[in-house]
């Protein structure tokens, strides 16, 4: 009877535990990069997959080859030359909301949310923290951030190019 | 005029003219038009397990492809900049192959079954496969 009576609880601390959990995604996601120096190195992904939940996890995927330029030329480049995107077709970030208590997904507002976590792309992991707002309206969070990356960080020998991009992401989620 | 100006014009003109090709190839160079090129013909499903099976292989097989893949709609959106997007069923509910389409496909139904081509950009695991520069087929 004590068994069974533990169990219960255990139950019912588990489906609570899973009810407190809540993921927003999107397939659909958007990252933009610009070089600091020259406005034609510009380029867009509107691919992104992107999970983030109320425990403060976050997760992003972008495929290089959905980065799209304004020259067909610089998009071969980008490809070939800089990303390696047929050994390395995939960035990948996964972190955390560092600030997590200061927002509260159930209510309308615009937070304000420092992340930290992992970016791999072209081989290299690097561990980098970034600022951004979290807006929740009608109850699904639209995810804003920018930050910078400079290329060498991450193996790219982009110097004849650009040494550094902005990058701007900017998720709707469902 | 004398001899050596004129070459110096020579080559300066021709200088010039190789210059300017180099611009004009790298600003003027066109992007892939799926619609006239041959696609690699399977279904969703296929293009599914063939990733989800060994990505390595499918990577090399697929990726930066024209594909022209058979499935049923599940559903239709529009990406942030305005851009339709048809997610497409695989046998797994929470995995979809998300089809970015170039042109406007029309009105499609949940549940219809279309046939469509692009280009395939990769596999992203526990989400979808993603193709853009979409067109429909039929």
């Amino acid at each position: 009877m004590k068994f069974v009576f533990v169990f219960l609880i255990g139950i019912l601390f588990l489906g609570t535990q899973a009810e407190a959990q809540k993921v927003y995604g999107t397939r659909n996601g958007k990252i933009t990069f610009a070089s600091p120096t020259d406005e034609d190195v510009k380029s867009t992904n509107n691919e992104v997959a992107s999970r983030i939940a109320d425990n403060g996890q976050i997760t992003f995927s972008a495929l290089i080859k959905g980065f799209k330029f304004k020259y067909a030329e610089m998009q071969e480049h980008f490809n070939d030359q800089y990303l390696e995107s047929n050994k390395f077709p995939r960035a990948d970030f996964k972190g955390t909301i560092v600030n997590l208590k200061e927002v509260n997904f159930g209510k309308d507002g615009s937070y304000k949310v420092s992340v930290k976590g992992d970016l791999t792309m072209h081989g290299v992991t690097r561990n980098i923290t970034a600022a951004g707002t979290i807006e929740i309206k009608g109850g699904k969070p639209l995810a804003n951030c920018k930050f910078v990356i400079r290329m060498k960080d991450f193996n790219v020998d982009a110097s004849s190019v650009t040494e550094t991009v902005n990058v701007d992401v900017s998720c709707q989620y469902q | 005029m004398q001899k050596w100006k004129k070459t110096i014009l020579i080559i300066g003109g021709i200088g010039l003219l190789a210059a300017l090709a180099v611009v004009l190839y790298v600003f003027l160079k066109p992007h892939r038009d799926v619609s006239k090129e041959k696609g690699v013909q399977l279904t969703a499903q296929a293009l599914f397990d063939a990733f989800k099976t060994n990505e390595a292989e499918a990577n090399t097989r697929y990726l930066d492809k024209a594909i022209e893949l058979n499935g049923e709609v599940a559903d239709v959106n529009t990406n942030q900049d305005g851009h339709i997007v048809v997610n497409v069923k695989t046998n797994d509910p929470l995995f979809m192959i998300n089809c970015t389409f170039k042109t406007n496909p029309g009105t499609l139904q949940p549940g219809q079954t279309i046939t469509f081509k692009g280009i395939c950009t990769g596999y992203i695991p526990d989400m979808n496969v993603v193709i853009n520069e979409g067109v429909l087929v039929k």
